[in-house]
């Protein structure tokens, strides 16, 4: 697993990357996980239970935990490692991680295959999205395979990488290629268990967890809580979450006079959000971009029903029986939002029942276990030659072509140059692994 | 064998009889949506909206012929004060009766009077500095100058406020304000190299015309009738053109090229590559919340 996102920062990346390398080991695959270094002291290697190795590789990040791209600086180190550890695949997760797609660029020079998980929705008209476009697309282009976490994700993401082929029927029409898979992400179900005691239907909490910032729809959540309090006298929010936009909130609730009716809990430490989620009865997610929407599918297990705006992946993650789908709008959301307090007074809605459904929906073994198919699928097919990876390197356009040609080029001669200066003959290789009997992984 | 493909459904919750990989082709992509707001431009409109732009390379072109000939004394300074006077004399007859036929709602007045008051400010104050601009950059070599004065006028080009329509009157675009600085600055250093304090004067009086009061009145005649920009437009280029036409040929033939390609060609290049214009828009964009 290679990603700029992972432990010790918390977020869905990493916790994707992190439950997936520990469902793969309980599969009994090998799995080690690379990222960058986090100072002052996290560098090195680190072993995290139950027994996944980290090498930390010394590079500072410059935004959001991401390194910044430098394609060849990354290859003495991934080569060492990838040639001690003896691996054999190499999973990089996120868009916006520079090892992840270095290490696609560096990993076929080894014979090392590659898969690529893509968790994130781009647009295609900022400077920053259409940047990060071509970066992804040359990245892509030699991958093996591509796993998204939504339907829409995959869509998203053929686009963005240029995922066409010429068509098997129609050479003259494109088709999108056979190695780009959907895949969800997953929760840990028995983290999320319903409180055990039901709430009182006198009195329904709806709950917000999120990041306060205005592609949470922070704005649509300040317009919509004030009408909801003055349409329900027994309904009340509990907000957790931190950002630029809780002076909004603050201000919201200061000049409607609700500070007993709207709690603002500040940051939720992820191992406190069943706490919070069990004391709500609906949950409220007004994103207006969200590719798979982890914390709906956390609150949907903890047994709340979900009021959620209508984007991205989002419609594709639960039952309509259980999620009240809403446009971005103030009034959509707040009819939304008065179904959903019907619903749960009426007692229409079981917490263990959703939970039920939840954990047989979304389990990482089964996650693992369609992940397996794909690494499968992988070795089952002809590695791309270094001239079919120049060929289609070069179709990234006029531009980028040949800069990325180049970049993959040298990259080779510098490959050859490390054979040379650091033989395979004289490298420390692994031989010993964690006794899995220890820890019980199995 | 797999079933058909309208059992598939876009959904994550549910198991399906379909390999991960599977692409449902009636499903796919359908909600994608290309060029949504699009609305094709057509040539003539086009022309008629560069025509702002060709003013105001003109009046830039305009002012390097009078420099010119100011320094090679080839034109004397009190005709072009004379000329200078009557301009603006005309362009304020001309605010006016835009004034009367097209009010502008919401924008304050500013009396006959005061409007008399600051012009006499200006001009005095000019007067005034006249003698300390004209040893400005005496200091410096004149390559320099040239050099400069031509990053200031492109600047100037540059970040000068295009627009049909005007900014909220209590402020204007910060653009078009460091783009008028740029052209004074770049008309006062040039003016620095001049020999008479009469021509200094003359010349910085000229430039506040054309670069600070003949950009607001252009804005006024955008929403006068086309023929009127046309002929303004016509009018602004040939002055430039024959006025360059007898120091560079060299120089008459850049002006010429550059109005021509302004005015004619770069609004057919932009018909033409509209064609290529491709926005894609769907699911994955971040939504744009709608209040009551």
């Amino acid at each position: 697993m290679v990603s700029d996102f992972f432990h010790p920062n918390v977020g869905g990346v990493e916790n994707h990357t992190y439950m997936l390398s520990i469902s793969l080991i309980r599969r009994g695959h090998k799995v080690i996980v690379i990222t960058h270094s986090h100072p002052p002291d996290r560098v090195g290697i680190r072993w995290i239970l139950p027994s996944l190795k980290i090498y930390y590789i010394p590079f500072p990040t410059i935004a959001s935990s991401a390194t910044l791209p430098n394609y060849f600086t990354f290859l003495p180190y991934l080569r060492t490692i990838l040639l001690r550890e003896h691996i054999c695949l190499i999973h990089a997760h996120a868009s916006l991680s520079s090892l992840g797609q270095e290490a696609i660029l560096h990993a076929h020079l080894m014979g090392v295959r590659t898969v690529f998980t893509d968790h994130s929705l781009f647009g295609f008209a900022d400077a920053a999205s259409i940047l990060t476009n071509k970066l992804v697309a040359a990245a892509l282009k030699n991958v093996d395979a591509v796993i998204c976490v939504s339907h829409t994700g995959r869509e998203n993401t053929v686009l963005r990488g240029q995922l066409f082929e010429k068509s098997e029927y129609d050479p003259s029409a494109l088709s999108v290629r056979q190695n780009v898979y959907v895949i969800p992400n997953a929760l840990v179900a028995d983290q999320f268990k319903p409180a055990t005691e039901p709430l009182p239907l006198d009195t329904i909490n709806i709950v917000v967890l999120s990041r306060l910032a205005y592609r949470k729809g922070i704005d649509l959540l300040v317009a919509v809580a004030p009408r909801i309090c003055a349409a329900f006298p027994n309904v009340n929010f509990i907000v957790g979450g931190d950002g630029p936009k809780l002076i909004d909130l603050l201000q919201m609730r200061e000049r409607h006079l609700l500070q007993d009716r709207i709690e603002l809990l500040g940051p939720v430490r992820h191992s406190d959000v069943r706490d919070v989620l069990v004391r709500g009865s609906i949950f409220l997610n007004t994103s207006l971009t969200e590719s798979f929407g982890i914390a709906i599918l956390e609150a949907a297990c903890a047994g709340l029903y979900v009021v959620a705006t209508r984007v991205g992946g989002v419609p594709e993650i639960l039952p309509e029986d259980m999620i009240s789908l809403a446009n971005p709008d103030e009034d959509d959301v707040f009819f939304a939002l008065t179904r959903a307090i019907e619903i749960v007074a009426m007692g229409k809605h079981s917490p263990m029942e959703a939970h039920e459904r939840v954990k047989n929906f979304y389990n990482w073994n089964d996650i693992a276990e369609r992940t397996e198919k794909v690494y499968e699928s992988v070795f089952a097919t002809e590695q791309i030659d270094l001239w079919s990876r120049m060929q289609r390197t070069m179709e990234l356009g006029p531009f980028a072509g040949p800069i990325y040609t180049i970049i993959l080029v040298v990259d080779c001669l510098f490959f050859v140059f490390l054979e040379w200066w650091l033989p395979r003959d004289d490298l420390d290789f692994v031989m010993q692994q964690w006794d899995l009997s220890i820890t019980g992984v199995r | 064998m797999l079933p058909e493909d309208s059992e598939w459904e876009k959904v994550l919750w549910r198991k399906q009889e379909y390999p991960d990989n599977y692409i449902p082709q009636r499903l796919f992509l359908t909600s994608l949506r290309k060029n949504v707001n699009f609305s094709p431009y057509t040539y003539w409109p086009l022309v008629l909206l560069s025509c702002a732009i060709t003013q105001h390379l003109a009046t830039i072109f305009l002012f390097l012929a009078v420099f010119v000939r100011l320094k090679e004394r080839l034109l004397d300074a009190r005709i072009l004060l004379y000329i200078s006077m009557a301009i603006f004399l005309a362009g304020y007859m001309l605010w006016e009766l835009l004034d009367y036929h097209y009010p502008e709602h919401g924008v304050s007045r500013i009396g006959r009077s005061k409007t008399f008051k600051y012009s006499l400010l200006l001009f005095l104050t000019l007067m005034g500095l006249s003698p300390v601009l004209k040893t400005l950059t005496a200091a410096t070599s004149s390559d320099s100058i040239w050099a400069l004065s031509a990053c200031l006028f492109t600047v100037n080009a540059l970040l000068a406020d295009y627009s049909s329509s005007k900014p909220a009157p209590s402020r204007g675009r910060l653009t078009s304000v460091i783009s008028m600085n740029a052209a004074i600055s770049s008309s006062v250093v040039l003016a620095s190299r001049l020999s008479d304090d009469l021509d200094v004067f003359v010349l910085i009086l000229f430039s506040v015309q054309l670069f600070a009061l003949f950009p607001i009145l252009r804005h006024r005649l955008q929403v006068t009738p086309s023929i009127l920009q046309a002929v303004l437009t016509f009018v602004l280029s040939a002055s430039c053109i024959i006025l360059t036409a007898p120091l560079s040929t060299t120089a008459t033939w850049i002006y010429t090229a550059a109005l021509i390609i302004v005015t004619f060609l770069a609004p057919g290049v932009l018909v033409w590559a509209q064609k290529y214009k491709n926005e894609i828009r769907g699911p994955w964009d971040v939504a744009v919340p709608r209040m009551s």
